[in-house]
Order: structure tokens, then C-alpha cells, then sequence
């Protein structure tokens, strides 16, 4: 999927899910898609209908991966419906994007930990589970979401769980996301070492999921420039592939689809042992 | 709701994150992982009955490198500046980043934070600097780890915001 965007921003963006080599299914899912409020003129009386072309606004990029979990079908279905809900609930949110000003920025940034917060609500709805089940039912299924909308130049990030958001500029690649797990949350309070929290077997927990008792959106953004590659990418990829292996991969330039390959590739090569979920957007 | 956009600018390392950790949740770690970008968080404050809603752009610190991206600030209604007491090079930076981030944010409400009051063995400032500091600056002295002038720091830069111009019209 490539798109000369009307700020004048050429992304070529693709998406890419593998079943991996254990897994009986696939519980991941992903969603590549363009946001635009359009006015299109199809027949006018006026010299120069083109006039209306101004009226169109910058085009917005929405890159959605979700890692599902709850065993059997429930972690897939949990991961689709968050990926729907998300989409619709800003999809029917189309004017936030039509001009981001400084001072509405903040209202998009509410759209979008609400949009979350929607996919929330309607997994635990549909499903069960979240933090007001009652006391003895079990948990339902959930999944982790991580999202950026681009409106160019700026990346906006929500990110809920383990499934991570990269940037890759002049060979330097960026984590923009932290992961929302035991293992993480320990080494952050001085409890546990790097090398404990991998050895750990908890250490994987989510502590946040969309779905499940816990759900804290994280939010950040970031400028882009022409030249970087966004990358979003589920677990499977990251317990195979080390970040200096993903700067290499992203860094032989390649289009989108071609990255996206590579990168699968290189997880299933590593073992595939869990669904492995790649999104790579190119800015030229 | 008002809702008031509040920057944290300062060098790499200073603390901006933990400061933000400290207000928002309450929390501290001494485990360093420099900012990506922007993150954000919110704290809604009530200031002598008036609501407020904090958010909070901890912006990526300057470092060797590369500098503070102006782009952030714009639009922002406050920016709190951190600077490191034990490392004196943080405060010596303050006055280009103040630059900067004047020519992208405009004369918007600021203050220092003269951040890791609690590591006194390592401190950096005598206290001529310190006083210079404080002519210029309205500072507040910090300590993420404790929580010492955090809640002081962001309370009173909440309500320089409401006492803006532009706030009160």
C-alpha cells in the first residue's frame, strides 16, 4: 500500500501476519488503512470546481497490530474486536483529522485512549472478563494493542501490553513503546534484574491488556522525517529477533512488503514459536 | 475541564520522566531509560476549587547529539524546565533551551526545577550559583526519589497557567 499523502509525504506501509511454527492458530491481527476527509466534485456548473480540492484534508494513517490471548479462540477474537471496535470509533472521529492544531491536540489524543477504551468495554461486554466480572468468574479473553496514527510529519502512539512500536532514522533504531509486563514492571522497581526478568517465568505476564482486569493505554508521539521507517510488530517477532538484527533488516531499504518479509522470515527462522506480526511503514 | 498543555524541557538524564512518574503515580525508579519522542500523561489538579487537567508532554532530553525538538512545544501553555544539581552542565544549558523553546512556545509561563536534591555527596552547585540561578529563574528545588518540591513545582506552574491572559479571558 503506497500513498502520496496531501501534505506531500509518500509512505508506502504494509502488513504482515505469519501462524508461526507451534501455534495451532493464528490470535494476531492487524490493520494497515488510510483516514481522510475527502470532497470530491462530480459535476459543477463553476470554471474551476478544483477550488474545492482545498477542502480536503491531510490524509491520516492508521497502523493497528494486536496480539490476542486467552487460549483456544479467544485470544483471536479478542484481538480482532479490538482492532473493529478501534477502527469504527475513529473512523465516526474523521474530523479530528481533518486539521490537527496545537491547541486540539489534545482532543485527538482523548480520541484515541478512548477508542481504546471502547475496544475495552466491548471485549469485556461481548466476551467477559475485565476488572468488574464477578469475583469468581474467570478472566476472559485480551490482547495487547499498539497504534500510530500518522498525520504527517507526527506520529501519534497508544500502546497497551507487549507488542511494540520502533522507529528507524539514519540506522538508529527507537523503541517507542515499554512493555507492559511483569518482567518490566520488577526491573523498573529495582526488584529484578534484566537477566532475571527474561529468566523468569512470569516475566512475560502482561500486567495491562485490553480485555483483562488491568488496561492502562500508554500515549506518546514523535515527528518523523522523511527517510524513517515506523514499525509495529507483535511478540512473535521480538523473542526471535534482536533489535541490532531488526536495524539490519530495516536498514537494507527495501520497500515495505519486502521488510515486512524479511522480518517474518527472520522470526520463523529463530523458531516461530508464537504468531509473529510485522507492519512497516517507509517515509520518503 | 480546562486542560493546560505543560512541556518538560531539560538535558538528557535530568529527570524529567521521574518527575513525572513521582507527580502522576507516585512512583520512583532508579532504572534509567531515556524518552523517546514525547510521552504523555495527565493529572487533573483542583487549584483553591478550580479544576484542572495537567497534561504533560515529557519531551526527549537534549543530549550530545541531537537537540530538544521545538516542533513539541508549540501550543504549549507552560513549560517546566529540569535541571540536574550534580551535573552543574545541565544548568549551564538552560538559558539556550530556554531560547528555543521561547521561539517555539512564545512568553508562556515557566519554572526550574533544580532536580536530585536527595543525592547532597554528589551535588554540584555552590551556593553563588544556586543564588544566580534563582534571580533568573523561578525554581523550585526537587527531588523525584522522595517527592520533595514535585507536587510544589507542578501546582504552582498549574496556576501560573490559569492566571495567564489568556486563561482568565
Amino acid at each position: 500500500m503506497t500513498a502520496t499523502a496531501t501534505t506531500g509525504a509518500r509512505v508506502d506501509a504494509k502488513g504482515l501476519t505469519d501462524i508461526g511454527k507451534k501455534r495451532k492458530a493464528n490470535e494476531d491481527h492487524f490493520v494497515v488503512l488510510t483516514l481522510r476527509k475527502a470532497v470530491e466534485v462530480r459535476d459543477s456548473s463553476l470554471a474551476d470546481p478544483q477550488v474545492f480540492e482545498r477542502l480536503r484534508g491531510p490524509e491520516g494513517w492508521l497502523f493497528v497490530v494486536a496480539d490476542g490471548v486467552g487460549g483456544s479462540a479467544g485470544g483471536a477474537l479478542a484481538s480482532e474486536t479490538a482492532v473493529t471496535t478501534l477502527v469504527e470509533f475513529l473512523g465516526q472521529a474523521t474530523a479530528s483529522f481533518n486539521r490537527i492544531e496545537p491547541d486540539k491536540e489534545h482532543e485527538l489524543l482523548e480520541q484515541l485512549e478512548a477508542a481504546v477504551h471502547a475496544a475495552h468495554r466491548k471485549i469485556t461486554e461481548t466476551y467477559g472478563g475485565g476488572a468488574d466480572r464477578g469475583r469468581n468468574a474467570p478472566s476472559g479473553p485480551a490482547t495487547t494493542l499498539t497504534m500510530a496514527l500518522l498525520v504527517w510529519p507526527r506520529a501519534y502512539i497508544v500502546h497497551v501490553g507487549d507488542s511494540r512500536a520502533f522507529y528507524l532514522r539514519k540506522g538508529q533504531l527507537r523503541q517507542l513503546t515499554r512493555d507492559q509486563t511483569t518482567g518490566e514492571y520488577m526491573v523498573n522497581m529495582g526488584v529484578w534484574t534484566e537477566e532475571q526478568a527474561a529468566a523468569a517465568p512470569v516475566g512475560g505476564t502482561l500486567v495491562s491488556a485490553v480485555g483483562a482486569d488491568e488496561m492502562t493505554p500508554a500515549v506518546g508521539l514523535v515527528d518523523l522525517q522523511a527517510g524513517d521507517t515506523l514499525m509495529l510488530c507483535t511478540d512473535g517477532l521480538t523473542r526471535h529477533v534482536n533489535d541490532e538484527r531488526i536495524t539490519e533488516l530495516l536498514g537494507r531499504g527495501t520497500d515495505a512488503a519486502g521488510a515486512c518479509r524479511e522480518l517474518v522470515d527472520e522470526a520463523l527462522a529463530g523458531g516461530g514459536h508464537d504468531n509473529i506480526t510485522v507492519i512497516v511503514a517507509r517515509m520518503a | 475541564m480546562i486542560q493546560k498543555k505543560v512541556c518538560m524541557v531539560g538535558v538528557q538524564g535530568t529527570g524529567k520522566t521521574s518527575l513525572v512518574q513521582q507527580f502522576v503515580h507516585s512512583m520512583f525508579s532508579d532504572r534509567y531509560l531515556s524518552t523517546v519522542g514525547v510521552k504523555i500523561d495527565r493529572k487533573a489538579l483542583d487549584l483553591d476549587g478550580t479544576p484542572l487537567t495537567i497534561v504533560l508532554w515529557d519531551l526527549a532530553g537534549r543530549d550530545g547529539q541531537e537537540d530538544i525538538t521545538t516542533s513539541y512545544l508549540r501550543g504549549a501553555h507552560a513549560i517546566l524546565y529540569v535541571a540536574d544539581g550534580t551535573r552543574k552542565e545541565t544548568c549551564d544549558q538552560l538559558g539556550e533551551l530556554r531560547a528555543l523553546a521561547r521561539e517555539a512556545a512564545g512568553e508562556v509561563p515557566e519554572l526550574l526545577a533544580l532536580n536530585k536534591i536527595d543525592l547532597t555527596d554528589r551535588w554540584a552547585l555552590d551556593k553563588r550559583y544556586e543564588e544566580t540561578l534563582a534571580r533568573e529563574w523561578d525554581l523550585v528545588r526537587t527531588s523525584a526519589k522522595s517527592g520533595t518540591g514535585v507536587e510544589e513545582a507542578f501546582q504552582r506552574l498549574g496556576r501560573a497557567t490559569l492566571a495567564t491572559k489568556e486563561a482568565r479571558s
